[in-house]
């Protein structure tokens, strides 16, 4: 059976999650900040290699297996 | 933005922004889960291979960041001077990855990865006892191993991504998981969802409770300590802020990124890497060309045309976007599993698009309304 005709609607369900969604999306973004994932895309950048952390703000090219669509596993 | 009405992932776009390249099909590994046909045996890439992608690559990575991922096989199993002559045919300005199971990582080739500025991904599934399909060719576990790999990788401070495959997800498992990889010192851990492709065949159907319950918890033990970037969690809470932002549809890409996968002889599979080296009566070997012909900027252009699957694939990518209200988070399920999981590629819904999109998203909102506090008043 498929899980995809659940109701009422995904993005209804996810709006009325607001606020813990925000809560926990806020925390994450101190935790990218910590983690020095903007210092690593201008390490990159300035050719030192960075880390291997994965770019927050280059998503559609990110390295290695984290790209999420049709990525290869 | 409704939920159905997505702009995103039309088409393939001509420009990758990486490659997946195959050393060998060699691995001195035989992991119980794994999909590949040939590795048993040391089929090398010729540096000429190396040579037609370093020329296909260079305006592509002149005009922006663009990555060259050494897959395998095992891609140390090629040996440090091999891997080092492929490399060589590259400009600098290419970034290298190696997916490795990192057993055969020494002194040596973390000189070299420290060297060539090349970024390390390794496989290990959790503590010793969660490796159990992680064997070597005598069936001896090859946990041992591995950690020693990695313990080379910390000794020269490289810093490290971490995959591993969960077989069973379910709830006690996470939480496990997650500190095992904060204690092993990894930047960065994607979780894959055992999948059925290739020649594993091992059914990949679970209690959508366990699942969900699985991700739930997991996401309660990133937030207690969310040192590492856990690719999952990540995307859903990327694609949850967008939501809650109105801008949902802009989160995927516009088109599908073709990744093209080329094989040890050359050969081009575009998509799902895990079909490379299979054949069918229907759709053939999958391939959409091969390097040391076709310049691979023309086998990009002509593939939806020239390769019949693709086609079929591009009309599954449609379906899905006019059933799953999951689709603007997830894109569309991938070519290997509609394949492997259903014998074609115009399907849509497969236990993948389940363990790993659905089920995830739901254990998400599970574990906020678990932790949602009330509203002051």
């Amino acid at each position: 059976m498929s899980e995809t005709t659940s109701s009422p609607r995904l993005s209804d369900r996810m709006e009325n999650a607001r606020r813990g969604l925000t809560a926990l999306i806020a925390e994450a973004g101190v935790a990218r900040a910590r983690r020095d994932e903007v210092a690593a895309v201008k390490d990159q950048r300035a050719g030192d290699g960075g880390t291997a952390v994965c770019a927050w703000n280059h998503f559609e090219n990110i390295p290695t297996f984290y790209n999420w669509n049709n990525r290869p596993r | 933005m409704g939920d159905g009405t997505w702009s995103g992932m039309r088409g393939i776009a001509t420009t990758p922004s990486y490659v997946v390249m195959q050393p060998t099909t060699l691995c001195n590994l035989n992991c119980s889960y794994c999909y590949l046909p040939f590795r048993g045996s040391d089929r090398r890439m010729p540096v000429s291979v190396a040579r037609a992608v370093a020329g296909a690559v260079r305006p592509w990575a002149r005009s922006g960041r663009f990555s060259v991922v050494w897959h395998g096989g095992e891609p140390l199993a090629s040996g440090r001077e091999h891997l080092l002559a492929l490399l060589a045919e590259f400009d600098d300005d290419v970034e290298h990855h190696v997916q490795t199971n990192a057993t055969l990582i020494d002194d040596a080739w973390c000189e070299m990865f420290r060297g060539r500025q090349i970024r390390v991904s390794v496989s290990v599934d959790g503590p010793a006892a969660r490796n159990a399909d992680r064997i070597g060719r005598g069936g001896r576990p090859a946990y041992d191993r591995i950690v020693r790999g990695i313990e080379a990788l910390r000794r020269h401070d490289i810093p490290f991504s971490a995959l591993c495959v969960v077989s069973r997800p379910a709830p006690g498992l996470a939480a496990e998981l997650y500190a095992y990889f904060l204690d092993l010192g990894c930047d960065v851990l994607g979780i894959n969802v055992e999948e059925q492709e290739g020649v594993n065949t091992r059914d990949n159907r679970h209690p959508a409770a366990d699942v969900s319950g699985f991700w739930s918890e997991m996401v309660a033990a990133w937030r207690r300590d969310p040192r590492i970037h856990l690719r999952e969690i990540e995307w859903t809470l990327r694609y949850a802020e967008a939501v809650l932002d109105g801008t949902a549809d802009r989160v995927l890409p516009r088109e599908l990124d073709p990744i093209p996968t080329v094989a040890y002889d050359g050969s081009v599979v575009l998509l799902s890497p895990e079909l490379a080296g299979f054949s069918d009566k229907r759709y053939g070997d999958f391939v959409s060309g091969n390097v040391l012909h076709t310049p691979l900027a023309d086998i990009l252009d002509g593939a939806v045309t020239r390769t019949p699957w693709i086609g079929e694939f591009l009309d599954g990518v449609e379906a899905c976007r006019a059933r799953c209200p999951y689709f603007g988070f997830c894109g569309g399920g991938h070519a290997a599993n509609r394949y492997f999981e259903r014998g074609r590629f115009d399907v849509t819904e497969t236990e993948h698009c389940r363990n790993s999109k659905i089920r995830l998203l739901e254990g998400v909102l599970d574990h906020v309304r678990d932790h949602q506090q009330p509203t002051a008043v």
